[in-house]
C-alpha cells in the first residue's frame, strides 16, 4: 500500500485527486494540508511514503516544505504538483531535490502513474535533465551582470540540489552543518528568485510578489 | 593834387591784404571743407549704424570708410584667433579680378603689422615700405594706403584697410577721420553680435521648448534623431552626431549622424583613444576646438573638420553619450555662447528625455502589473478549478455505463485541452516583452501570432515536457526554422480554417507536429519546400514525415535530444 500525503491550497484540487487516487487498491491518502506550514507538522507526523506537493502556498513554497522533509525523513519521497508548465515544474522539482513533478493535466499527466514509480524509488528526472537545469540556471546567472553572481559555496551546493541529496546529505558532502546548507540553500534560491523569465519558475516559487 | 587823385594803397601793403585775404578765404574753405567731411563722416557712421545684420554692418563700414576718404579701393578684415585673417571684405575690386587673384589676403606683409601691432598705418607709396611684401599676380597697383584697426570692447576685432587715395596719399585728416569711423565701426559691431546672439539663444529656446514638448505629448518620435535635425539647422552646422559609449569600452557608436556623410557616419564606430569625444564624456564638460584635424575628425573625400563643440549628454547622473557639432575647415569658428547653448540645449532635451523615459515606464509598469494580475488570476482559479473538475469527473467515469464513460472521457479531455491553452496564455501574459526573444516557447508564439492576420484564425499553440529547457541554441534554430516554413505554407496555399502547432519534449525525442485542415498540398510545390527541412532532421538523426490530402496537411518532425555538452 502506498500511503500518500497531499498538499494544496485548493480544496477542489485535493478532493479530486483524493477521490481519484482512493479509487485504487493500492493507494492510500493518509492526509492533506493546505498551507506549508501545516503540511510540515503533519507530514512529520504521519510519515507517508510520498508527499504530493503544490509549489504555491498561501503561507510558502512547496520547494521549501520539500526540501525539509526531506531533510527530517529521507525517506519520504517528493512528488512536486503545478498549474505551471514543464519548463517551470522541473526547475521547481529539481531545486526542491523532488523525485519528479506532475503539472495539473487530468489525463496527460500520469499523476498514478507517477506516484507509483516515485514510492518504488524511481526519479523521474533523470540526471541529463536536473544537469541541465543547473547548467542552465548558471548560464543565465552569468550572463546577467546585473546581479552579483553565486557565491563559491552556492556553486558547489546546486549540483548537489540537483542530485536530490537532501540537506544532511549535502552537509555531509561539503563538511557543513545542516542548518548552514539550508542558509544557503535559502540564499541561492532567493538570488535565483530574483531572475528573469528563465527562473520564472523560481521566482513563483519563491511566492514573493505574488 | 588830392582832388583829381585817386587813393591809392602801398604796393606791399596791398599784397599783405590781399594774401591776408587770401588765407581768411582759405581758412573759410577749410572750415567748410571740414564742416563738409565732418557731415560726411555723420552720414558715415550713420550708414553703419542703421544696420544690425553682421555681415551687412561690415560691408557698410568699408564703404562709408571709401567714400569718407576718397580711396579706390577697401577691405575689412576679421582677425581671427590664431592670428591670420578669418575673413576679407573688399570693395573696389571687380569680382572678376579678386577671382584671378585667388585666395584672399591672409594677413602678411602691411596687414600683418596692423594686425601685430594695432595702430593706424598711414604711408603714401606701399612698395616703398619695407613692411610690404608686394603683391599676387593679377593684383591691380595700389600705392597710398591707410588702415586703423577696429576695437570691439577692447579686444581688436579686425582691421579698416583703404588704398589709392585720388589726390595721390592720404592726409592726416583722412587719418583722424577714419579712426573716428572705426570707433563707430566697433560699436555697429558689438550691436549686430549682440542681436545675432539673442536672436540665437530665441531660436535654441524655442527649438528647446518645442522638443520637450513633443516629447511629452507623444511616444512615437525618435527623440535622438529630432534633436540632432534641430541642432544642425540651429548650429548652423555641417555635421550633428550623437555618439553613445558601447559594451566594449573601447569604442563609442555613432547612434544617429545628420548633416554631411549621414549614411556613412550612421552607425559607425570610433575607437574611444585619443577621441574628442571620448575626452568630453570622462570630463562630463563641453568642450571647444577650433581644428577638428587634431583630433582626425575628417569625413569623406579628405574634409577635414574645422569648428568643433560637443556637450555630455548627462542621464540619471550619469553620461552616457556625447553630442558633437562640427563646421568644415575653414568655416567661421563657436564661439563661446554658441557652445554654452548646446550645452543648455542638450541639457535640457536630456530632462525631457528623462521625464519621457519615466513615463513611458510607468506604463510599461503599469501594463505589465496588469498582466502579471490577469496571469496569476487565470493560473489561481482558472486552472484549478478546471483541472479539479476534471478530476472529479474522471472518478465518476469509471462508475458509470460505458456509453456515458466515454462521453465523460472526452469532455475531460477538452478540460485538458483548456487547460494547456491556458497555460500558453498565461506563459506569454508573465513574461517581460525585454525577453521575448529568449525561449523556443515565446518565438512559436510569436511567430503563430504573426501569421494570424493571414489566416482565418490564429493557429493554436501547444507545447508538453520543459521545452525551454532542452530545445536551445541550434536545435532552437531548426524547430523555429521549421514552425516558420511550414505555417508561411500554410498562409501561402492550405486555405485552412484552423492550424496548430504541437511541440513535446519527452525522455528521448523533440517532437513537432504542425497541422491545417485546408485543401492540401496540389502538385510539388509544397513539397520542395519542405525538403530542406526534411534536411535539418535528418542531420540531426531524425525524421520527417509529411502527409497531404484534401482534407488537409500533416507534418511532423522529429528528432532524438542531444546530449548537453
Amino acid at each position: 500500500m502506498i500511503r500518500v500525503f497531499l498538499v494544496d491550497d485548493h480544496e477542489l484540487v485535493r478532493r479530486g485527486i483524493s477521490a481519484l487516487l482512493s479509487a485504487e487498491a493500492d493507494i492510500e491518502v493518509i492526509g492533506e494540508a493546505s498551507t506549508a506550514a501545516q503540511a510540515r507538522a503533519r507530514i512529520r507526523a504521519t510519515r507517508p511514503d510520498v508527499a504530493v506537493l503544490d509549489v504555491r502556498l498561501p503561507d510558502g513554497s512547496g520547494i521549501d516544505v520539500c526540501r525539509e522533509v526531506r531533510s527530517d525523513n529521507p525517506d519520504v519521497k517528493c512528488l512536486i504538483l503545478t498549474g505551471y508548465d514543464d519548463d517551470e515544474a522541473i526547475y521547481a522539482a529539481v531545486l526542491a531535490g523532488a523525485a519528479g513533478y506532475v503539472i495539473k493535466d487530468v489525463q496527460g499527466s500520469g499523476l498514478l502513474d507517477s506516484l507509483r514509480k516515485v514510492a518504488a524509488g524511481k526519479k523521474l528526472i533523470n540526471s541529463t535533465m536536473s544537469g541541465r537545469v543547473v547548467q542552465r540556471i548558471t548560464d543565465t546567472h552569468h550572463s546577467d551582470p546585473r546581479l552579483e553572481s553565486l557565491s563559491a559555496r552556492e556553486h558547489d551546493i546546486l549540483p548537489l540540489i540537483a542530485e536530490g541529496l537532501t540537506n544532511r546529505e549535502i552537509g555531509e558532502r561539503l563538511g557543513l552543518a545542516e542548518k548552514t546548507v539550508k542558509n544557503y540553500i535559502s540564499g541561492l534560491l532567493s538570488k535565483l528568485g530574483l531572475q528573469r523569465r528563465t527562473q520564472a519558475a523560481v521566482l513563483h516559487l519563491e511566492n514573493r510578489d505574488l | 593834387m588830392n582832388d583829381g587823385h585817386s587813393f591809392a594803397f602801398p604796393d606791399d601793403a596791398r599784397g599783405e591784404l590781399d594774401k591776408a585775404l587770401s588765407d581768411l578765404m582759405g581758412r573759410a574753405q577749410d572750415v567748410l571743407a571740414t564742416q563738409g567731411r565732418l557731415r560726411a563722416l555723420l552720414r558715415a557712421n550713420q550708414a553703419v549704424i542703421e544696420h544690425i545684420d553682421l555681415p551687412v554692418v561690415l560691408r557698410r563700414i568699408v564703404e562709408a570708410g571709401v567714400d569718407l576718404v576718397g580711396a579706390q579701393y577697401g577691405a575689412l578684415g576679421v582677425i581671427s584667433p590664431d592670428g591670420g585673417l578669418e575673413q576679407f571684405i573688399h570693395v573696389g575690386m571687380p569680382d572678376e579680378l579678386a577671382a584671378q587673384i585667388g585666395h584672399l589676403p591672409e594677413g602678411h606683409g602691411l596687414l600683418g603689422a596692423l594686425i601685430e601691432n594695432p595702430h593706424a598705418i598711414r604711408v603714401p607709396e606701399l612698395a616703398a615700405d619695407p613692411r610690404s611684401v608686394g603683391f599676387p599676380a593679377h593684383h591691380p597697383p595700389m600705392s597710398s594706403f591707410l588702415g586703423v584697426p577696429i576695437r570691439v570692447r577692447d579686444e581688436v576685432y579686425g582691421n579698416l584697410y583703404l588704398s589709392n587715395q585720388a589726390d595721390g596719399e592720404f592726409t592726416a585728416e583722412d587719418e583722424s577721420l577714419i579712426t573716428a569711423l572705426a570707433a563707430t565701426a566697433g560699436i555697429a559691431i558689438e550691436n549686430a553680435r549682440l542681436f545675432a546672439e539673442t536672436h540665437r539663444r530665441q531660436a535654441w529656446a524655442a527649438a528647446s521648448a518645442e522638443i520637450t514638448a513633443a516629447l511629452l505629448s507623444s511616444d512615437g518620435i525618435d527623440v535622438v534623431s529630432t534633436l540632432a535635425t534641430r541642432v544642425l539647422s540651429l548650429a548652423d552646422a555641417d555635421v550633428v552626431w550623437v555618439l553613445q559609449a558601447t559594451e566594449d569600452s573601447g569604442f563609442m557608436s555613432v547612434e544617429t549622424a545628420r548633416g554631411i556623410d549621414e549614411e556613412l557616419i550612421q552607425g559607425a564606430r570610433i575607437p574611444v583613444a585619443g577621441s574628442f569625444s571620448a575626452s568630453v564624456l570622462e570630463a562630463r564638460q563641453p568642450r571647444l576646438i577650433d581644428d577638428g584635424s587634431e583630433y582626425h575628425l575628417v569625413l569623406s573625400g579628405d574634409r577635414p573638420l574645422g569648428p568643433v563643440m560637443a556637450v555630455p549628454l548627462v542621464s540619471l547622473g550619469r553620461a552616457t553619450g556625447v553630442l558633437l557639432v562640427g563646421r568644415l575647415h575653414q568655416s567661421p569658428r563657436f564661439r563661446r555662447a554658441d557652445l554654452e547653448m548646446a550645452a543648455d540645449f542638450a541639457g535640457q532635451a536630456s530632462v525631457a528625455m528623462e521625464l519621457a523615459t519615466g513615463r513611458m515606464d510607468r506604463e510599461r509598469v503599469a501594463m505589465l502589473e496588469d498582466r502579471g494580475r490577469i496571469a496569476r488570476d487565470l493560473h489561481d482559479h482558472v486552472i484549478q478549478q478546471l483541472f479539479a473538475a476534471g478530476m472529479e469527473l474522471q472518478t465518476v467515469a469509471g462508475a458509470t455505463s460505458p456509453e456515458i464513460s466515454s462521453r465523460i472521457t472526452q469532455t475531460v479531455a477538452d478540460i485538458d485541452a483548456s487547460i494547456s491553452h491556458i497555460r500558453t496564455i498565461v506563459f506569454a501574459l508573465g513574461s517581460p516583452a525585454t525577453d521575448r526573444r529568449d525561449t523556443v516557447r515565446h518565438a512559436i508564439i510569436d511567430l503563430a501570432n504573426e501569421v494570424a492576420p493571414r489566416l482565418a484564425r490564429t493557429p493554436s499553440v501547444n507545447f508538453a515536457g520543459p521545452v525551454d529547457l532542452v530545445i536551445a541554441g541550434t536545435l532552437a534554430d531548426d524547430v523555429i526554422a521549421v514552425v516558420r516554413e511550414a505555417l508561411m505554407n500554410v498562409v501561402k496555399h492550405a486555405a485552412a480554417q484552423s492550424s496548430s502547432i504541437e511541440l513535446a519534449v519527452t525522455d528521448d525525442e523533440v517532437q513537432l507536429r504542425i497541422t491545417d485542415d485546408g485543401q492540401g498540398a496540389k502538385g510539388s510545390t509544397r513539397r520542395s519546400g519542405v525538403s530542406n527541412l526534411e534536411q535539418r532532421a535528418l542531420n540531426r538523426g531524425g525524421h520527417m514525415n509529411f502527409a497531404s490530402d484534401d482534407t488537409g496537411t500533416r507534418l511532423t518532425w522529429t528528432v532524438p535530444i542531444e546530449e548537453p555538452t
